[in-house]
């Protein structure tokens, strides 16, 4: 198989970035790239490091804009660069290089919900279906030509943590239908089709300005709730509250049976419409 | 306290119970996906709260780790 590439550069953190490093490591027998990875955002349970070591991946961490701005401004190949789960924004001056081509994942069907938090933004607003997009990086943030769409449901107790899985494994196996066409230069990609309405969403804004205003409906809440569950991944601070007048912050929420309700301290349940219980557990500030 | 921990773990990754290394996450038993239901879960059965520093592949490298960090939990 036939590309002008002559390096492949991954970057990004999570699961479909892991699985993209061991499919891209597999290809270079296909190909014959070079392959590199940068870690720009470290992570705990990062396991990307490891799968560099075993596959004889280079594996560079640059936490610095910066310097990782000048580890790429020193690329002089035919590079591709692929950009999954990565929050860097890549400076215009790097995208209108002529020996660079750079594809990016998004966590969303594009040109809906560009920006940050995605998935979020998706259940907050009650959407039942999303996707993922791979599409070319422009000099404007998520609005390159598409390559490849692939989409999902969203269930009504489906949380950020679980959508953002589901779509990691469609980044996953969109990126393996589209690799060769990008790297042979002949992947069909169409351009994105604009609405007055688009809405960038930006890292600093939180479903519901991040207040639970525990007077609204309950399934209100649950959306609310579920749409910023990352576990303990801290994207979000802890929503905020008040309860009988005082400050609090919210703990962590569960959907339960009534016959499993137990009282307890700085607990609240509250009736939905179908009779079970939004049980929300909180600490006073 | 350890029958319900393992309760959680067989709930959430079974493979984990007859896991005998020293590494889960590494190894792939375990990922960060699944670490979250399991953190949620044993919030809400002991009631404690699993702050993000103590969310490490160290404190998930085995069934005996995870029982060993909510041991500390519950205690403290």
């Amino acid at each position: 198989m036939k590309t002008d590439f002559r390096r492949v550069v991954i970057i990004g953190y999570g699961k479909a970035t892991g699985e993209i490093l061991k499919y891209t490591a597999d290809r270079r027998a296909d190909y014959s790239y070079t392959l590199e990875f940068i870690e720009h955002e470290p992570h705990a349970l990062s396991v990307t490091k490891q799968i560099c070591e075993e596959r004889g991946i280079p594996f560079a961490s640059l936490p610095d804009k910066r310097e990782l701005g000048d580890y790429f401004g020193k690329i002089q190949e035919k590079t591709l660069i692929v950009s999954a789960s990565n929050n860097f924004l890549f400076p215009a001056a790097l995208v209108e290089r002529k020996n660079i081509t750079i594809i990016n994942f998004h966590n969303a069907l594009l040109p809906d919900y560009p920006g940050r938090n995605a998935p979020s933004w998706v259940i907050y607003r009650g959407e039942t279906r999303t996707g993922i997009t791979w599409h070319y990086v422009t000099a404007g943030v998520d609005e390159g030509s598409i390559i490849i769409q692939k989409s999902c449901e969203i269930g009504s107790d489906t949380k950020a943590h679980e959508l953002t899985e589901t779509l990691m494994d469609l980044a996953y196996e969109g990126f393996c239908e589209c690799f060769d066409g990008v790297l042979q230069e002949n992947a069909e990609a169409r351009p994105q089709g604009f609405s007055p309405e688009r809405r960038m969403y930006r890292s600093s804004e939180i479903p519901g300005d991040g207040f639970l205003d525990i007077n609204e409906p309950p399934e209100k809440l649950y959306c609310l709730l579920r749409s910023v569950d990352y576990g303990k991944s801290g994207i979000f601070p802890p929503l905020q509250t008040e309860v009988a007048g005082k400050q609090a912050e919210i703990l962590r929420y569960r959907k339960v049976a009534p016959e499993k309700k137990k009282e307890g301290a700085d607990m609240l349940y509250l009736p939905f419409a179908d009779g079970e219980l939004l049980k929300i557990k909180y600490r006073l500030l | 306290m350890e029958k319900k921990v393992l309760e959680v773990l067989e709930e959430y990754c079974e493979e984990a119970l007859d896991y005998t290394g020293d590494n889960m996450m590494e190894e792939g038993v375990i990922d960060s996906f699944t670490v979250i239901n399991v953190v949620s879960e044993l919030e809400d059965v002991f009631d404690i709260e699993i702050d993000a520093k103590y969310v490490v592949a160290e404190n998930f490298r085995n069934k005996e780790a995870i029982i060993e960090l909510v041991r500390q939990l519950v205690e403290d």
